[in-house]
């Protein structure tokens, strides 16, 4: 993979060699020829880590990123690198950064309203083990919607920031979603069944503003209500109301929590989830999609067979 | 909502956003002790999010032909134990080690693959490289 960047931009770029990491300042016409020699080590050395990582990287992976994430990945090696990363630049987390399968656990989900729990007996995961009978939408390849978008399948994540807007872009099902930071307001009642309300969306209506240098803060209104907050089925409505806070710790870490509030179904604001991003050296992540005819293939060759009563 | 079923929505609520110990779905369908099957005749390879499979046929001792499909893990999972997209093409023979689905039918979730050669490939769920890499590490 040949990595060929025209702007005269100092670029640092890490690789995880199998004997000590090593950093490269680069300019110009410099910057093609050695990144593309680094994404091929640094590809070769995952593909070639066969031996399951040290208990000692699993506790360094623990200890940079909450959870260790799944040995052998990606993720994991990158939690357990030892080096001091550079400074969290001003105003930026822009790039592409690695993630976990899932979130941290922010709070616990509190009390349900009424109408919360009406909500939650018509819509909710029915624990079903075998693919086949579970209803999680996910499995015919609906979408993931937001926010479970931001606390499940965070292997990837990229972000780019535009003068008048930032989108961020999650590997998984190549989502894509706009923040807006022109100072535009939200809309109001996106969702309902107000007359002229927008309607709901699956990834809803985002505005955005910085906190601070390091600190960008996401607000997120409109979503659909046929989504699940999180594998377990947790309901919402479309008043929900979701903050994402992106914090850029160092160049290498950002942190991200997703706190809802949605006094129609739950009795107060919660934390639902936190994750610990990392750099990805090379920049460039996977293409994971859910892809319907081999989501109904492995339906019916594997899961059907398997679950059968008999 | 009964306490009872709270709880258990809560414990799912739980599991479900804690990241560590992840399944789609469970193993529950399958036998816990694996069985070895020799000989398949592989026929498909799906190498696809979230669960890669492998159908292949195998003729068992009376003479009959068994249609097998086995899931693994998803590309990226398996990746890092040195699966590719072409590791497993129709035609290949291969021995198929599986935790075979409880209810008798000819599915499982895959332990490993033997190639005639004696090269191995292993689930990503699968800890037997651990203990081989312990070990001598023949055959790898």
């Amino acid at each position: 993979m040949l990595v060929c960047l025209a702007a005269p931009l100092r670029f640092t770029v890490r690789f995880r060699a199998a004997f000590a990491p090593q950093e490269f300042h680069m300019r110009n016409r410099l910057l093609c020829v050695v990144t593309g020699l680094i994404a091929v080590l640094a590809f070769s050395t995952m593909a070639s880590a066969q031996a399951p990582p040290s208990k000692e990287a699993m506790a360094t992976a623990k200890e940079h990123c909450g959870q260790p994430g799944q040995p052998g990945t990606q993720y994991q090696v990158l939690c357990s690198d030892t080096k001091t990363p550079g400074p969290a630049p001003k105003h930026d987390i822009s790039g592409s950064w690695s993630g976990p399968i899932g979130a941290m656990r922010g709070d616990p989900f509190p009390p349900m309203t009424d109408m919360g729990k009406k909500m939650a007996s018509v819509n909710h995961a029915n624990g079903a083990v075998n693919v086949a009978d579970s209803n999680d939408p996910l499995n015919h390849c609906d979408p993931l919607g937001f926010p479970r978008s931001a606390v499940f399948e965070l292997r990837g994540l990229s972000i780019g920031q535009m003068p008048n807007r930032v989108l961020i872009l999650s590997q998984y099902e190549r989502i894509w979603r706009e923040v807006w930071t022109d100072g535009r307001a939200l809309p109001k009642n996106a969702g309902s069944d107000a007359p002229g309300a927008p309607d709901p969306r699956y990834y809803g209506y985002s505005a955005g503003h910085w906190d601070g240098d390091t600190t960008f803060v996401v607000d997120t209104v409109g979503t659909d209500d046929t989504t699940w907050l999180d594998n377990g089925g947790h309901p919402h409505s479309s008043d929900l109301h979701v903050t994402e806070r992106y914090e850029r710790v160092d160049h290498d870490t950002l942190k991200v929590s997703v706190t809802v509030e949605d006094p129609k179904v739950y009795a107060k604001p919660f934390l639902l989830g936190t994750t610990v991003y990392k750099w990805i050296p090379e920049q460039e992540f996977e293409e994971q999609l859910c892809i319907p005819s081999e989501s109904q293939a492995y339906t019916d060759a594997i899961a059907r067979p398997a679950g059968e009563k008999k | 909502m009964r306490p009872k079923l709270a709880l258990a929505f809560l414990l799912v609520g739980i599991l479900a956003v804690c990241g560590t110990a992840f399944a789609h779905h469970g193993n529950v369908a399958y036998q816990d002790k694996p069985i070895d099957l020799k000989a398949g005749t592989v026929t498909k390879f799906i190498w696809t999010n979230p669960h890669s499979f492998i159908m292949f046929d195998i003729t068992n001792d009376k003479g009959e032909v068994e249609h097998w499909a086995v899931e693994a893990g998803s590309p990226s999972a398996l990746s890092p134990r040195g699966w590719t997209k072409n590791s497993v093409k129709p035609g290949d023979m291969i021995n198929v080690t599986v935790f075979q689905a409880r209810n008798g039918n000819t599915v499982g979730r895959l332990a490993k693959i033997v190639f005639p050669d004696g090269k191995m490939l292993h689930d990503s769920q699968d800890r037997d490289t651990q203990a081989a890499g312990a070990g001598a590490g023949a055959g790898q």
